[in-house]
Order: C-alpha cells, then sequence, then structure tokens
C-alpha cells in the first residue's frame, strides 16, 4: 500500500469492530453532520470566549480549501479556559500527546499542548493549542475574544492573523497564504501575497512605499526576475527564522519530553496526565525558552 | 498564476450544510493515512518526530 491510498474496506471494518467510545454514548456529538473540529470551537466557547479557531481549520472557515485534519486553537491566557478547554477535552476521553501542559505558566512562553482522542465515528481528533503563536502581536490575540469577534461563541482568526501564523517552515503553507491574500483589499494585499504577478500587478495601482523588498523592487520599476528573486528570498527569510525558533523550543523541551514519555504521561486519563505533566514541567521545562 | 485549483477554491458557493458534508467526507477517508501523517503539524514541536511507535494506533490495532 502506498502513501496516501485509501482503504474504504480496511477502515470500515476497522471501525466495525471497534468499541463504542464513551463520547458518543454520552451523545456529546451532535447527530447531523458537522465539522467536528467547528463543533469543538463552539463547545469550548458555550460558557465564554476561550478558544479561536486558527490555522488549518481557519482556512476551511474562510472557505479556501477543504484541508487538516487537526484542529488548533489560540487559547486565552487564563486558568480559566484552561481548565474549561481540559474538560471538554477530558469529556471526549482525550488524551495528552507528548507535549506542554496546557498551563498559563507555559503557554505564555511560546510553548504548545496536543490533544489526542476518537470521536464517536472513531475518526483520530488531534487538537493543538497555543496561547503566544509567533508572529501575532498581544493586541491582535486580545481581540479575539472582544465581544464583537465571538458572535455566535465562534471566536476565529481574522485573514491578516491567518497570514502570521502561516508564515511556517513548510514551503506549502505559502500557497495559502497567498489565497487568503486575495481576499483582503488591494492595499493589505499587495503587503501579504506570495503570488509575483499579484505584486506586480498591485504595485502598479495601489503600490506604496512597503518594508517588502519584492514590492520595492517593483514599485522601482525592476525587472520580474528581480522581483521573483526578492519575493524568493523574502519566502526563505521566513522559513529560517521559523526553522530556527522551533530549534530552540525543541532543543529545550528534550529532557521534559523524555520523561514525558517514560512516565507515559499519553496512556493516562486527562486529569492525571495534566497534574504529572506539570510536576514534571516545573522540573525539566523551561518556561521561557525565547525572552521577549 | 493562481496558486491554488480551481477544484480547490470553488467552495465559495456551497451553502454550510455542504461544506460541512465535504468536509466531513474528506475527513472520513483521511483517516486511511492517519499513520502516515507528521506526528506534529502545529505549535512549537512541528517537524519533531515521535520517540517511540504510537501506542494508541498499537492498541487500536490490537482490537481488530
Amino acid at each position: 500500500m502506498l502513501r496516501g491510498q485509501i482503504r474504504p474496506q480496511a477502515v470500515a471494518s476497522q471501525r466495525a469492530t471497534r468499541r463504542e467510545c464513551d463520547a458518543s454514548r454520552r451523545g456529546l456529538y451532535s447527530k447531523g453532520v458537522t465539522n467536528v473540529y467547528f463543533e469543538l470551537t463552539r463547545e469550548f466557547n458555550r460558557l465564554g470566549p476561550v478558544a479561536a479557531l486558527s490555522s488549518g481549520q481557519a482556512v476551511v472557515y474562510y472557505r479556501l480549501a477543504i484541508m487538516s485534519k487537526d484542529g488548533d486553537w489560540i487559547v486565552r491566557e487564563t486558568p480559566e479556559a484552561c481548565r474549561r478547554v481540559l474538560s471538554v477535552l477530558s469529556e471526549r476521553g482525550a488524551q495528552y500527546r507528548p507535549a506542554a501542559p496546557l498551563d498559563v505558566r507555559w503557554l505564555r512562553g511560546g510553548w504548545s499542548s496536543h490533544f489526542e482522542h476518537l470521536d464517536e465515528r472513531q475518526r483520530r481528533i488531534r487538537c493543538d493549542f497555543v496561547s503566544r503563536p509567533p508572529r501575532v502581536s498581544s493586541e491582535a490575540i486580545a481581540a479575539l475574544f472582544h465581544d464583537s469577534a465571538t458572535q455566535h461563541n465562534f471566536p476565529v482568526v481574522d485573514r491578516e492573523t491567518l497570514i502570521r501564523l502561516k508564515q511556517t517552515g513548510r514551503a506549502k503553507d505559502y500557497a495559502v497564504i497567498g489565497e487568503l491574500a486575495r481576499q483582503l483589499p488591494p492595499e493589505q494585499e499587495i503587503e501579504w501575497t506570495t503570488d509575483v504577478d499579484r505584486i506586480l500587478d498591485l504595485a502598479g495601482t495601489v503600490g506604496a512605499a512597503s518594508p517588502r523588498p519584492s514590492v520595492s523592487a517593483a514599485l522601482s520599476g525592476a525587472t520580474r526576475a528581480s522581483v521573483v528573486a526578492a519575493l524568493a528570498q523574502e519566502l526563505d527569510e521566513l522559513q529560517q527564522a521559523d526553522r530556527k525558533r522551533l530549534d530552540v523550543y525543541q532543543r529545550a523541551a528534550e529532557p521534559y519530553l523524555a520523561e514525558f514519555r517514560r512516565m507515559g504521561l499519553d496512556q493516562l486519563p486527562l486529569e492525571r496526565a495534566h497534574e504529572k505533566a506539570r510536576r514534571i514541567a516545573e522540573a525539566r521545562l523551561p518556561e521561557r525558552p525565547i525572552e521577549g | 498564476m493562481a496558486m491554488l485549483s480551481d477544484d480547490d477554491l470553488n467552495l465559495r458557493d456551497l451553502t454550510d450544510d455542504e461544506i460541512d458534508r465535504a468536509w466531513d467526507l474528506w475527513f472520513d477517508l483521511a483517516q486511511a493515512t492517519n499513520e502516515w501523517d507528521p506526528a506534529y503539524s502545529h505549535g512549537v514541536f512541528s517537524g519533531l518526530e515521535e520517540q517511540a511507535p504510537d501506542k494508541r494506533v498499537s492498541r487500536l490495532k490490537s482490537e481488530v
């Protein structure tokens, strides 16, 4: 079987023979077809805004693509928000994956927390949380949880924040950025687009002084090849910066993750795993690997 | 140059119910490739490999 091939019969067979999960028995999922990550977003925020949908599922929300098997949220940086998220996940039988505890002590240092469970159809649900995503200002994060941004108990990151989140080390994210930028007004699109044709077109209509070398090149009448080279350099610098940042965290996490795995916390009920993860983190996980 | 195909971008005309169903069908089928997914696709552990076989996946396999 090659990577990516679908095996519907095998999948159906597995589903038919697996035990029904706790979440299904307790009726925690709606009967109709829905995006499970959208449903989780509503449940997290049912008692007040605590978690804003981000990354791949936000791309689905903005109807750019059907993508992402995971759910990612920016969690409000309060103990109450963490408790609410843990409660909702615990009801669904979620377990920790090796990662930082969902606790403001580590979240405020930029760490991420990761969980996994099976839904009522035995599908793997992965839930990822940060409170201080890279490249996003504290003002933009605070705005996510204002009343005006949380209509229908459904906070979701805005397009500009989503673009910043997608400026990762992964090349595939830059195609999404290009399409997200197309949904912005032209004056904003030119500041974010990863499409050289759009930069050249927009420079002639809405172009103004820009910190982007590619836009500056287009504005100065440089050749297309020069604009292409400037854009490629911009994107490479973004990718390298993201990889450098992740390397700092992953090296800092090694002693903690080794103990997390040794103790098998990803096999424990969520509440027990959370308390043990916090105790290990106090001894082995620096709260702020990157100052500032 | 468009960076995503027309098939990727024709979602705006769908109703909420239609897009939910489309995503749900895709997610259903995508379960078949779970074991090849990266360990972490978001957050500060992105790119980090699992250090040991995923015990939950092993446990599920043992039940079938």
